[in-house]
């Protein structure tokens, strides 16, 4: 693993560590606060592109994955007592559990019908926490009043940061190895993949899990974060736009481009809601991934590559 | 010793039946040209001895073990590949990155733990008739000749010891063919196993040590290239095709 990194990309790392740590003294509070939202859409956002950015397998329904993790957590801690210490770990392996019992099947289906199934089981699971055990998931409403686990937007968004810069870091990581080259190869030929000796079912199923940990450990302290939990707030098609988009934008299958992705578009959103209040802001995510798609399908990464190639030169 | 057995191999698609009790034993070490008109179920052979196409009826072995049930992947790691007849690169990655996902080892953990090996890709690259120089070009650079060199490394990458190539002339130049026809005969030598299906008898022929032909899916002849080709049945089949 060691043997594929170098000073340059330490040196960014460093960088963008930095950055994070000071921000709060950078920016205004409320800024801040949209921070914490662009990192968890990043972390989404990251979760989405380790399983959809290579492979070509596109996720619909990442928000099915979010709320498991979020709802477990929520429940354990708010209807059972459960310390967050420990549901949130609970909820990351529940998210892994579930969520690839509901996949197996899926993984042998293939382009538009996994982006399918994946979507139809997102609209399962609203119908589902809303009429199985409503005591626990509190049905319609959700829940409130979940334990928080920081106090006020310089702690919340230190452990956003926290977080999304661990996940960005191992989910990089992970890609640069040969593991990345293989998740491509699906992406490109998944037939001449199993053609050079690959078990391309137990590679999607591993990425899978791995994806599955992060949208779960994501969607656990975001709860945590917020406070509450509904079902029509996650198990949103918004939702997913938001998080496919902010891939898309950042660079589909750059793992760090998403994250930037991620901040760049909860911003636009942000500054654009003066003008555009309602529902029709997400217009704008049509719009944007169909410029991006005609004119830089590697979206920000690419772009920011070819500036520091023109710097380089 | 039979290396690779094929036995009975039927395979319909549809109402169509590619292949129709097709029986042929491979004897380890061999090289065995697989001949038949366009049509003829060679291709279809191949994906049954492979596991990209499952079987109607019949067993295939491979050092006595039936494989007919496992996956691809299971199949290559006991030591039989292949190559396509249309050229299947990685499209977006370089000719090294080709060559590193066939050395890559069917182990998630191998896979991010272990790293890649240049000296041993380059070697692969090399064998095949590529220079150092050529590691870094994408696939839509190279020639037919190029393409096809780099699906053989791939394919010996996977450390295959009976490999079937598909079409393995078609597309390329004279000079390409004498330097696929060179590697492939230094493999003979180092005892690889070959089936080879090719269009190009008079190519074919310095390559084999003996020769199956078929049509509408079944054996028609087999036994030594100028007697298979001088057969009746075998003649009348390309005229017809
Ligand atoms: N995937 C497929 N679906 C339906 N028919 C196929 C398929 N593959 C091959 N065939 C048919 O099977 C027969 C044998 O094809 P193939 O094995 O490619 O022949 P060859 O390689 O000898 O030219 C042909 O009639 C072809 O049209
Ligand atoms: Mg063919």
């Amino acid at each position: 693993m060691t043997s594929n990194l170098n000073l340059r990309h330490a040196i960014y790392w460093a960088l963008f560590a930095g950055l994070l740590f000071a921000m709060p003294y950078l920016v205004s509070k409320g800024d801040l606060r949209t921070m914490i939202f662009a990192l968890y859409v990043g972390i989404f956002a990251m979760s989405w592109d380790f399983l959809s950015g290579r492979t070509g397998y596109i996720s619909f329904g990442h928000p099915f994955l979010i709320g498991i993790g979020a709802y477990a957590t929520a429940i354990l801690s708010y209807r059972f007592d459960v310390p967050v210490m420990f549901s949130i770990p609970l909820a990351v392996i529940i998210t892994m559990v579930a969520s690839t019992m509901f996949i197996l099947p899926a993984l042998r289906i293939k382009g538009s019908y996994f982006a399918l199934v994946t979507l139809a089981f997102m609209e399962l699971m609203y119908q589902l926490v809303q009429v199985i055990r409503p005591d626990l998931t509190g049905g319609t409403r959700g829940i409130s009043g979940v334990e928080t686990i920081t106090r006020g937007a310089v702690n919340g968004f230190y452990l956003a940061a926290f977080l999304a810069f661990c996940v960005a870091l191992f989910l990089w990581l992970l890609t640069r190895t040969r593991l990345g080259a293989a998740q491509s190869a699906i992406g490109m030929d998944e037939e001449a993949l199993k053609g050079s000796g690959i078990n391309a079912t137990k590679l999607k199923l591993f990425t899978f899990v791995v994806s599955a940990a992060v949208a779960g450990l994501g969607g656990a302290f975001y709860v945590h974060y917020l406070g509450s939990i509904a079902p029509r707030a996650i198990f949103d098609i918004n939702f997913v736009f938001t998080i496919i988009v902010a891939a898309l934008l950042g660079g589909a299958g750059t793992i760090t481009g998403p994250l930037f992705g991620a901040f760049f578009l909860t911003f636009l959103l942000e500054y654009l809601r003066p003008w555009l209040p309602g529902a029709e802001r997400y217009l704008i995510y049509g719009g944007v991934a169909l410029v991006l798609y005609m004119y830089q399908p590697k979206g920000m990464y690419a772009i920011a590559a070819k500036l520091r190639a023109g710097v380089m030169k | 010793m039979t290396i690779l057995a094929l036995d009975g191999l039927v395979k319909r698609f549809g109402g169509l039946t590619a292949t129709n009790q097709f029986s042929a034993d491979v004897t380890e070490g061999e090289s065995l040209g697989l001949i038949g008109p366009n049509g003829a179920g060679k291709t279809t052979i191949f994906s049954l001895i492979m596991g990209e196409h499952r079987l109607n009826e019949g067993a295939i072995r491979l050092k006595g073990e039936a494989i007919q049930d496992l996956p691809t992947h299971a199949r290559i790691q006991r030591g039989v590949a292949r190559t396509y007849q249309v050229p299947r690169p990685f499209a977006e990655m370089t000719v090294a990155e080709n060559i590193r996902v066939g050395l890559t080892p069917d182990s998630i953990m191998a896979m991010i733990f272990g790293s890649s090996n240049a000296a041993e890709e380059l070697a692969l690259a090399e064998a095949v008739g590529f220079e150092a120089a050529d590691l870094d070009r994408l696939p839509n650079e190279l020639s037919m000749g190029d393409l096809r060199k780099l699906e053989l490394a791939r394919t010996l990458a996977t450390g295959a010891k009976v490999v079937l190539l598909d079409e393995v002339f078609a597309g390329l130049t004279v000079g390409e063919i004498a330097q696929i026809s060179e590697l492939i005969n230094e493999k003979r030598r180092s005892g690889m196993t070959f089936v080879i299906v090719s269009h190009d008898l008079r190519s074919l022929e310095p390559l084999i040590d003996r020769a199956v032909a078929m049509t509408a899916g079944s054996v028609i002849a087999e036994g030594a290239y100028a007697d298979v080709i001088a057969d009746k049945q075998v003649r009348d089949s390309y005229l017809g095709a």
